[in-house]
């Protein structure tokens, strides 16, 4: 059944917005996974913001699928920023006990594109980042 | 999504026409419905008001059974096909009635049918007329087993598969813990379909939500299902999502280790207010629950904080498992601290 989009991945620049609109099971997590994945290959995307905000849940499953998508993305040649995590989901997160330390996060949309801009300009202004 | 409803309908209901009325009824209900859905849950939706039109027809169908003594002939004239229908029905009940004990029968038919009361009737069997009733609620309940039995025309497979239906037809919860009525509701195929019309009966309680787990998309419903019932207490933002969070992680082991499974969401008056989550299935059990509960504990891909996680997040946490019979897993948070 065609139902309505659970998430969108639209081009900025060379940057990647991928909005997750709804929840999403397992089997629909991996397969935005491998969409985003794919796109960052095709556009050749540098960095990418995954907008969680519509998201009530994020457990462990999500959250090491977003690892992994940030892992695979790094290995692609992009940087991933997660942006919108709910107060009551990162409350829940770490009470679950996830470790999230490698995926870099920020408040909104605006932040995180301002911080993949940043790490795009750091990198090319002589690799100061990392 | 058609077939899949047409699939729950005709799994329930024998009777083709009858099925493919309710395949109608439930397609207008969810389309009404439509604008109400979140986006991708259109599909849990329609199984679920499947199941609902389904247990509604069974409970309409019940009543009416019970009260038509008490009225004169007001039916429509009948359809060609309702005396074949009516003449199975009362072979069934004919059936039905033959199982009963000759008291059973006796006391029943002179209180149903000649409309003698409780009170008469304790005196001539030397009774009490409270006892009486209790008997004839029995009597009842059982009735309805062996009708469906015999409706059905099959003999329960094993011998647990009796008093578990009459546990649920009697509505004796106490009962149903004794024989673990659930867990056989999940091994056992005939009273999974038998129990539909007697787990409709009764009232209709409104503080527990059943989620059948088979998929991937049964763990958001659980979870939502969860959140949504616990949103009635009055539960703070952060407890809800810990609460949905932990039935999140729970039910993701049913979809992984055992191929079907059950989650009842109940709200808690006593010893005080809260919500208790049960997910049971049928799986092939954990082998050491002490190390699973153990942080670190991993089987499958992922963090490995399936149990001990999910225990961080609920006040109180308990897990039974049987090796080759399956796992329950019962969490429970509270409202306000004890």
């Amino acid at each position: 059944m065609p139902g309505p989009r659970l998430f969108s991945i639209l081009r900025q620049g060379s940057c990647l917005i991928a909005s997750i609109h709804t929840a999403l099971d397992d089997s629909q997590l991996l397969r935005f996974q491998q969409d985003l994945v794919e796109t960052i290959g095709r556009d050749r995307a540098r960095g990418v913001v995954i907008d969680v905000a519509a998201l009530d849940v994020l457990d462990s499953f999500a959250t090491s699928t977003l690892r992994d998508i940030g892992e695979m993305a790094r290995l692609r040649g992009a940087a991933t920023v997660v942006v919108g995590i709910q107060p009551e989901v990162a409350i829940a997160m770490v009470r679950l006990g996830l470790r999230t330390g490698v995926l870099e996060t920020a408040l909104d949309l605006e932040e995180g594109l301002a911080r993949v801009d940043g790490r795009l300009a750091g990198a090319a202004d002589g690799r100061r980042d990392r | 999504m058609i077939p899949i409803v047409r699939r729950i309908v005709a799994a329930r209901v024998p009777d083709r026409a009858t099925a493919d009325d309710l395949v109608q009824e439930t397609l207008a209900r969810v389309l009404a419905a439509v604008e109400r859905i979140e986006p991708g849950m259109v599909e849990p939706y329609a199984i679920v008001t499947a199941r609902n039109v389904v247990a509604t027809m069974w409970r309409d169908q019940d009543r009416q059974r019970r009260h038509q003594h008490r009225v004169v002939d007001l039916r429509p004239p009948e359809l060609p096909d309702e005396d074949v229908l009516a003449q199975e029905d009362r072979h069934a009940m004919a059936e039905a009635l033959t199982r009963l004990s000759e008291r059973e029968r006796d006391t029943l038919l002179a209180h149903e049918v000649s409309g003698q009361d409780t009170h008469s009737l304790a005196a001539e069997l030397g009774s009490t007329a409270g006892a009486v009733a209790a008997q004839l609620n029995r009597t009842r309940a059982r009735l309805r087993v062996e009708y469906l039995l015999a409706a059905d025309r099959v003999e329960p497979p094993t011998e647990r598969c009796r008093p578990v239906l009459l546990a649920l037809s009697s509505g004796d919860r106490r009962r149903q813990r004794e024989v673990d009525a659930a867990r056989h509701l999940l091994e056992c195929e005939l009273c999974a379909r038998l129990s539909e019309p007697l787990m409709g009966r009764g009232r209709s309680r409104d503080d527990e939500v059943r989620v059948a787990v088979r998929v991937d998309a049964d763990v958001v419903a659980a979870r939502q299902a969860a959140r949504e019932l616990a949103a009635r207490l009055g539960f703070a933002s952060t407890d809800l999502t810990e609460v949905a969070t932990a039935v999140s992680e729970i039910v993701r082991n049913i979809v992984r280790f055992a191929d079907a499974g059950e989650v009842l969401v109940e709200l808690l008056d006593s010893p005080r207010r809260g919500i208790r989550i049960t997910a049971r299935d049928s799986g092939p059990g954990i082998p050491d629950v002490q190390e699973a509960l153990r942080e670190g504990y991993s089987t499958y891909r992922g963090l490995g904080l399936g149990l001990p996680g999910a225990r961080r997040l609920m006040d109180e946490f308990a897990v039974a498992s049987e090796p080759g019979r399956g796992t329950t897993v019962t969490m429970t948070k509270w409202r306000e601290a004890g």
